[in-house]
């Protein structure tokens, strides 16, 4: 049995930083060009830089997501973005179009090609066929099965990756052009405008006084619940999926450090003791503190149905603001160095949390600032204040609290 | 050589495609292995199709475009065998499990490659190109100068869409049924649908659902025809009409006027300006009014 690698997405530095602190073994990050997430921050060389530096020091890697489907005009300035990449010491590139894959193996062929989901690889020959070209693992698409992962396993050696948590695409990945046409946005170039989950009008037969949706008062929307293989990660490392992915590089720091530590810590007490292992409710509890919609189990186990679609108002979840992160402790005192990052006042009831699944609830007793004058607030964003906690803590550990 | 590509659902359409429109190739195909056939073309009718067409000298392309899953990669096997025995002048298929199994089998068959959205650049088509593709079908989201510069850079023809609508998205899910069930409304796989972004504006997004899963369709259908030189000028010879959900008359038509209109440039280009608007009359009189007439992306400007 291998232990899967644990993939976690990363916006910018600091939450590639968080990303791999919390115990992803790989995080992917997008260049500032050929990837999908135009508004997320992305990497300049600089950072990327970085970025592989603070993964190295932790044996972690990095990979790179150049996965747009490009247009002739786009396709100047893939070499050396390529080259770049590879003497940065990138672990691998995450690629859709073949015109891509092909620039790569020729100007940087030590970088290890990864196929994106957005190809929409769904059966073990296309896996077949891309481990030809010499793709060294394949995403496969989200319509994929777990009964066909295995069929997949069973009949190609070749590295394979699977969403295991975070929001989806309605449409199979790469194959919707909806918001090209409602916005001339190009979905495959980074500029989906998200026009599945909005709000539409459902007629039949072509006739304008059929307003399925206004007879019913619900309006026709397309839009997947988030995906979440918390319950089920076992049957992914029996079935040997080499890499257990997390989407969201938009995603805040806390959403990213809650779920990476929850999945490092199934990943490796399975792997510990396989036998004894059972899913703990705090694990689900812990998921549910940073899930922004309802969650499914997608296309592994069936095909999804309405159950797995939201529609009308949203469920309500609880929401858990990031407070602040621990930037030192002093064990003498007790007292913990704060920066601010959502304000809370004397009297909160927060949690504080750190990799390994630390956490322990506090009430926020004392409180000085940084001059050391005693406050009632930490009002001010990034602003630095002293808190008394109960439990020693430790640079990098976050405080939240319920909203 | 020019060749007009129309879309049939059985041998009759096949037919007056054929005899009245004079096209030169047609496409057709099952849902099980291809994606947005127009009517579920079984085999016993392509043995039909695929012998009248070659007695009139006239191609035949076979739908092998979907996305295929485990369960039906067996059959697929068995399918292309058999396409491939007839044989037909080629088939139409854009996922890569296809490469493997010709592989397998040592078959050589001619194959369209066309992954709808994901094929948008020269170099990709030149990757394809040298996999064995003997036909390069281009994404409709391209613009006219964008199809010209991969046109140029191409040893193999290209394809692209003249006439009809174009899908807009494809999902595994049910994504008709599904709410229906949510409304808990009876569900009527034979009403074709449309969704609207508001109910007061114009759009007029086809939807439905087959064994492929969820698709949706433009909101107005392509109208090449008065672009036509600009298409022949640059040697760009396969143009596909795409009528579904529109009559047999409709796509008999539609094809004859763009057969003609090819022709009668080609014959005449200075008479063409002339021509044009009686053609164009001639659309315009069977079309329908829900959907209106456009030119795509062949002139659009998009952002990312």
């Amino acid at each position: 049995m291998k232990k899967p690698e644990l993939l976690a997405p990363a916006g910018d530095l600091e939450k590639l930083k968080f990303a791999i602190h919390y115990g992803a073994d790989a995080v992917y990050i997008g260049g500032k060009q050929f990837g999908l997430r135009a508004k997320a921050g992305n990497f300049d060389y600089k950072d990327m830089k970085e970025g592989v530096d603070f993964a190295n020091s932790y044996g972690s890697k990095v990979y790179v997501a150049a996965n747009i489907i490009a247009h002739n005009d786009d396709l100047s300035g893939v070499e050396p973005f390529f080259e770049q990449l590879a003497d940065i010491g990138v672990h691998a590139v995450i690629i859709a179009d073949p015109s891509l894959i092909r620039v790569c193996q020729r100007v940087a062929p030590e970088l290890e090609i990864h196929l994106s989901t957005q190809a929409s690889v769904t059966n073990w020959r296309s896996v077949l066929f891309w481990k030809q070209q010499g793709i060294e693992r394949v995403v496969l698409a989200r319509e994929v099965s777990m009964k066909e992962i295995e069929k997949i396993k069973e009949n190609v050696d070749v590295e394979i990756e699977t969403f295991i948590h975070g929001a989806m695409c309605i449409s199979y990945s790469g194959r919707c052009v909806l918001s090209n046409h409602m916005t001339d946005r190009d979905a495959n170039r980074g500029g989906c405008a998200q026009s599945c989950r909005w709000k539409y009008d459902l007629f039949e037969d072509g006739k304008d006084d059929t307003n399925v949706s206004e007879t019913n008062e619900l309006a026709y929307t397309m839009s997947s619940k988030d995906l979440s293989m918390v319950e089920h990660i076992p049957e992914l490392i029996e079935n040997g999926v080499d890499s257990l992915k997390i989407e969201g590089r938009m995603k805040s720091i806390h959403y990213l450090a809650t779920v990476v530590n929850v999945y490092r810590k199934i990943i490796d007490t399975y792997m510990k003791d396989p036998v004894h292992f059972s899913i703990d409710q705090e694990w689900i509890d812990e998921i549910w503190k940073a899930a922004q919609r309802s969650l499914t189990t997608a296309f592994y186990y069936k095909d999804p149905s309405e159950e797995d679609q939201l529609f009308g108002k949203p469920e309500r979840i609880p929401k858990y603001n990031f407070s602040g992160l621990v930037l030192d402790y002093d064990h003498q005192t007790q007292l913990a160095t704060i920066q601010q990052r959502n304000p809370f006042k004397i009297g909160d009831d927060v949690e504080f949390f750190g990799p390994d699944f630390y956490r322990f609830q506090q009430k926020i007793t004392w409180m000085i600032d940084e001059n050391g004058n005693s406050i009632d607030i930490a009002k001010h964003p990034m602003m630095k204040v002293r808190v008394k906690v109960d439990k020693p803590v430790s640079y990098f550990n976050m405080m939240r609290k319920q909203r | 050589m020019t060749e007009i590509v129309s879309y049939a659902r059985n041998l009759e359409e096949a037919t007056q495609l054929v005899q009245v429109a004079n096209v030169d190739a047609i496409i057709c195909g099952e849902e099980r292995f291809g994606l947005r056939s127009i009517g579920n073309v079984r085999f016993e009718e392509i043995l039909k199709i695929n012998h009248f067409l070659k007695l009139r000298s006239k191609k035949l392309y076979v739908l092998v475009n979907a996305i295929f899953h485990d369960e039906r990669l067996k059959e697929l096997k068995d399918y292309v065998d058999k396409l491939n025995d007839l044989p037909v002048d080629g088939i139409i298929c854009g996922d890569p499990s296809i490469f493997t199994i010709l592989q397998e089998k040592n078959i050589q068959i001619p194959i369209h490659w066309n992954p709808e959205t994901l094929a948008t650049n020269h170099e990709t088509f030149k990757f394809w190109q040298d996999i064995g593709v003997t036909r390069a079908v281009l994404s409709n989201e391209l613009s006219l100068e964008e199809i010209i510069d991969i046109n140029q850079s191409l040893a193999i023809p290209i394809e692209v869409q003249v006439h009809g609508m174009t899908c807009i998205f494809q999902s595994k899910r049910k994504l008709v049924r599904n709410y229906y069930q949510k409304i808990d409304n009876d569900w009527n796989p034979e009403i074709v649908r449309y969704v609207k972004q508001a109910k007061t504006d114009h759009t007029h997004y086809p939807i439905f659902e087959d064994s492929n899963g969820t698709h949706i369709m433009s909101t107005e259908d392509v109208c090449m025809l008065r672009y036509l030189p600009q298409l022949l000028d640059n040697r760009i010879n396969c143009l596909r009409i795409y009528n579904i959900f529109k009559t047999i008359d409709y796509n008999v038509q539609v094809s004859r006027v763009y057969k003609e209109a090819v022709e009668g440039y080609l014959a005449d280009p200075n008479q063409f300006h002339q021509l044009i608007g009686g053609w164009e009359q001639q659309i315009l009189s069977i079309q329908p009014a829900k959907r209106k007439l456009g030119t795509g992306f062949y002139f659009k400007e998009q952002i990312y």
